[in-house]
């Protein structure tokens, strides 16, 4: 038996979802299927929450070798993988982690682009993990329609600030997620928009009791990659193993974050927290009223030659075909732009 | 090499480099540089190690409030508030034996709550303080001992660049470090308060000094008009940070715009003498950032070596007590206290402790008081002391050796090692505000 | 030789220390614009953090020079003070190994950034969030590569320095 020593990096620390499951799930299934034939071994060096690299440094850990494997938090790196923002650039359109999950997945394996994005990076792309099922509003005050949100300072981070857009006089604040509770609380802001495992988490129903069912949908935010030098140096038999174990590890992912929310929401109502459906027009009106983000993300990948349009077009077909109905069809718009 | 090897053979050459005189930002990044390579036989893994740490360490959001608390120090020490606050004191403490001691104590417990930094505190009370409590007769040494020891409340009640520094190595919110150091510098100040009351009492000759006659008093609106000013400089940057309205950072710019205006309506500040004070703002946070760069670099080398997975392995076998696990720590800061500046001493050790600390599921918050506390005793204790040097250095008398600075320090750096069992003991003096 | 450089190393320094403490200026005043807009006007500034984030490389890497320059970098001179009055030949050798040291480590700091500042400027990566605000990675990476160039040859001038002229001085920023 040959022993394969893995440095496992992520900037996060060992209480984070994903590496929990990493700890608990990958490598013992990873394990488990070396162990049938008995040839090959894993030394597994696990190094989280910042003793290597920090949260934002996983990516370029893993590119210069300082881990082997890496949970890489994609929403960092805009520039650098700019195709991995494509569940982030088309909001309304799934709330379900599983379903997102594979669909990204299932772009990234079938079309060139997120693979080559981590080729320059020199690494592997193994496969993609959602941990957050769906941006909700929580509110001060009672919110029960858009009309609510006009106006009014909004706490957000990332690409969710440009939802704002499709509201009236709404302006984004943005903050990390150990903020918000302080930013509602101080009134700087009137509402905040995060998911309900972290609205559970950061105690949010304390201080914002209303939460506006607008589901905004599932977004994509870690990629399991693999040094390309160390992927190389495989033996065939591990590397099958990995990338088998990557698919099982996303879906595992995907379930528990699903399971996760549906128990936030329930503890959120018994906190005392009150839960009001945003209807069906309001939520079309709020699409068609942003600028089309999922556009202009498909054509800023289009002009650097990878190609946007068909990757965007394709994910919207994969999740129709799964049952979902966007509010707006980002795909639709995008041909005709 | 096994990973604890390595990580004892680290320290015991970045200590040899640094007593030798090394810069201890190079030593740390040498020894990192070299351990890497001789560690994994590639020298590539070094750079990328360096050039991580280099990039990313400076490109921190929460390291702004190094620089705007340094600055907003260094101005309002310039607009004069620490010699307002000084004054007051005086007043307060004037009937009792070993007064202007406790006013110095008193008022750098307040001077504290605007100032990130023990040697803005030192150099503005050993010029008021000392030549003061000379005029009334206290032995010298025991002057400069109250300046230095009070001194370290600077950065224990914030805000204070090493909660700072400790937050980022422990990834631990600044604000909640922040609250969690109130009480712990109030309860210093107060033991400091009762050691000088005994001392007076049983060691009369080590204090000396005769009454404060009753000269006119103050009225309260002078009163007033002289702690207004750091009162609304408190309010804006304690209170801002505690209700949540602004983040550290967000504080320590306002408090640095409102230290500006105090200053400018003072007429204590031209052009020039702002200039300096920026230049002096950035010196140290330059100083300071590339020491922290280097101790990540350090921390990053000791994490590719398994050390800290090690050390969880030992601990879990031998099932280490509390108890020894924090003797180890305090006798290892107060040995490298001797010769390590505060700074370098948390960015060395914490990360060495932090693994067993969370291991043993107690609070990083609780641990950051308890290291940032154990470290100072360092600012106090020879060698190298630098509130004892700067002190040294600020009063320029030649009545005065630095000698005289370390022996009359000593006491207070007693007081402090006791403050420190206490909390160490009891976690809820640190805790008990955030919740 | 030494004094031309010297002068005009010492005045590359002074020049970089200058524009650092305008960025210190700077962030001052960015924040405090973003708290005003934000709190009164409904209109915070987007790109705070970036901003923030930006002049924290500019302040320490800018400065650093002048830092190295002055002397004012941390270290502990107590072994050395004590050699200076007992052997004081060997306290200047001693003294200028140091300074080589250090220098080699800054170089090593070069070495390592000047590929990824060729990296960031060629692939014009940047950071922040598209729409919202961003910002061109490669400037920081050319002033971390220009700082530490400028500290190898500060460190090289400490080396060539005729006689110790004065005490190693110490000091720290705590
Ligand atoms: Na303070
Ligand atoms: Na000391």
């Amino acid at each position: 038996t040959e022993t394969i020593k893995a440095v496992v990096i992520d900037g996060y620390p060992a209480r984070a979802l994903w590496v929990q499951e990493f700890t608990n799930f990958f490598i013992p299934e990873v394990d488990k299927r070396l162990a049938e034939t008995g040839n090959y071994q894993m030394d597994w060096q696990e190094s989280y929450g910042g003793t290597i690299v920090k949260p934002k440094g996983v990516l370029e850990g893993i590119k210069l070798g300082l881990g082997d494997i890496g949970i890489v938090t994609t929403i960092f790196h805009n520039s650098k993988l700019p195709s991995q923002a494509i569940a982030a650039a088309t909001p309304f359109v799934a709330a379900d982690a599983r379903a997102v999950a594979r669909a990204v997945d299932e772009i990234a394996k079938e079309f060139p682009a997120m693979q080559t994005e981590f080729d320059a990076q020199n690494q592997v792309y193994l496969a993609t993990g959602v941990v957050l099922d769906t941006y909700q509003i929580f509110s001060r005050e009672p919110v029960e329609s858009l009309a609510d949100i006009e106006g009014d300072k909004v706490a957000g981070a990332g690409m969710n600030l440009r939802y704002l857009e499709g509201i009236q006089g709404a302006a984004g604040v943005r903050g990390g997620l150990t903020d918000f509770y302080n930013m509602v609380q101080t009134g700087l802001v009137d509402h905040a928009m995060l998911w309900p495992e972290a609205a559970a988490t950061f105690k949010i129903s304390e201080v914002a009791p209303y939460m506006l069912r607008a589901d905004l949908g599932a977004v994509n935010s870690k990629t399991i990659t693999v040094n390309k030098d160390y992927w190389e140096g495989l033996p065939a038999e591990v590397q099958e193993a990995l990338q088998e174990v990557a698919v099982l590890y996303r879906d595992h992912v995907a379930g528990i974050a699903m399971d996760r929310a549906e128990e936030s929401r329930n503890a959120y109502v018994a906190a005392g927290g009150t839960i009001t459906e945003l209807g069906e027009d309001q939520r079309a009106a709020w699409a068609d009223a942003m600028p089309n983000i999922a556009a202009e993300w498909a054509k800023g990948l289009d002009d650097s030659g990878q190609p946007g349009t068909e990757m965007l077009q394709a994910y919207m077909a994969k999740l129709k075909d799964a049952g979902f109905t966007p509010v707006r069809d980002w795909a639709a718009d995008a041909a005709t732009n | 090499m096994t990973p604890v090897e390595i990580g004892l053979f680290s320290i015991v050459a970045i200590i040899v480099l640094i007593y030798l005189g090394v810069y201890i930002p190079i030593a740390l990044g040498m020894v990192s540089f070299l351990a890497i390579w001789i560690m994994r036989d590639n020298i590539d893994l070094s750079f990328a190690l360096l050039k991580i740490a280099i990039g990313d360490s400076a490109m921190e959001y929460t390291f702004a409030t190094i620089p705007l608390f340094t600055f907003m120090g260094l101005i309002v020490s310039k607009a004069g508030l620490g010699a307002d606050i000084y004054a007051v004191m005086n007043q307060g403490f004037r009937r009792i034996t070993g007064g202007i001691g406790m006013a110095t104590v008193g008022a750098n417990a307040v001077f504290a709550a605007v100032t990130g930094s023990s040697i803005a505190s030192a150099s503005v009370f050993s010029k008021m303080s000392v030549p003061e409590m000379l005029n009334f007769d206290y032995n010298p040494r025991f002057a400069v001992g109250v300046v230095a020891g009070s001194s370290v409340l600077g950065m224990i009640i914030p805000p204070s660049a090493m909660l700072i520094i400790y937050s980022f190595v422990a990834e631990q919110s600044v604000g909640e470090m922040f609250l969690a150091g109130v009480v712990p510098g109030l309860m210093l100040a107060a033991a400091y308060v009762a050691a000088i009351w005994l001392m007076a009492r049983l060691t009369p000759g080590f204090v000396g000094g005769r009454e404060v006659e009753a000269a006119t008093l103050m009225p309260w609106s002078e009163i007033a008009v002289k702690l207004g000013p750091i009162a609304g400089l408190i309010l804006v940057v304690l209170g801002g940070i505690y209700t949540g309205w602004t983040t550290p950072v967000e504080a320590g710019a306002a408090g640095s715009a409102l230290g500006i205006v105090i200053a400018a309506l003072r007429r204590r500040i031209t052009w020039r003498s702002f200039w300096e004070t920026v230049i002096e703002t950035g010196h140290i946070t330059a100083a300071i950032l590339f020491l922290i760069t280097a101790a990540s670099m350090y921390a990053r080398m000791l994490g590719l070596a398994g050390l800290p997975n090690e050390l969880q392995t030992i601990l879990a076998a031998n099932e280490f007590s509390f108890f020894w696990i924090m003797v180890l720590l305090v006798v290892l800061m107060l040995f490298l206290g001797t010769i390590l500046d505060t700074a370098s001493i948390i960015l060395i050790v914490v990360p060495l402790f932090l693994p067993l600390i969370e291991a043993l599921g107690l609070s990083l918050v609780w641990f950051g008081i308890v290291a940032v506390v154990a470290a100072e005793i360092g600012l106090l204790t020879p060698p190298l002391g630098l509130s004892c040097f700067v002190i040294k250095a600020t009063l320029d008398d030649a009545r005065i050796s630095l000698k005289d600075v370390f022996l009359g320090a000593l006491p207070f750096a007693f007081v402090m090692l006791v403050v420190l069992v206490l909390l160490i003991r009891f976690p809820a003096l640190s805790l008990a505000i955030l919740n | 030789m030494r004094s031309a450089v010297k002068r005009l190393a010492d005045g590359i320094a002074m020049a970089a220390n200058a524009a650092g403490t305008l960025v210190v200026v700077l962030l001052v005043a960015v924040v405090n614009y973003d708290i005003i807009a934000r709190g009164l006007f409904n209109r915070p500034f987007l790109g705070a953090v970036e901003v923030v984030q930006f002049s924290m490389v500019l302040i320490v890497f800018l400065q650093l020079p002048d830092v190295i320059r002055v002397g004012r970098l941390t270290r502990s001179d107590g072994f050395l003070g004590l050699l200076a009055v007992r052997a004081p030949r060997k306290g200047r050798l001693l003294s200028r190994a140091i300074d080589l040291i250090s220098a080699i480590f800054m170089a090593l700091v070069v070495y390592a950034m000047w590929p990824e500042f060729l990296e960031m400027w060629a692939s014009q990566d940047y950071f922040g969030v598209p729409g919202v605000f961003t910002a061109p990675w490669w400037p920081v990476k050319l002033v971390i590569l220009l700082s530490a160039g400028l500290c190898v040859v500060h460190f090289l001038l400490h080396v060539a320095r005729p006689l110790i002229d004065d005490q190693p001085e110490l000091e720290s920023g705590s």
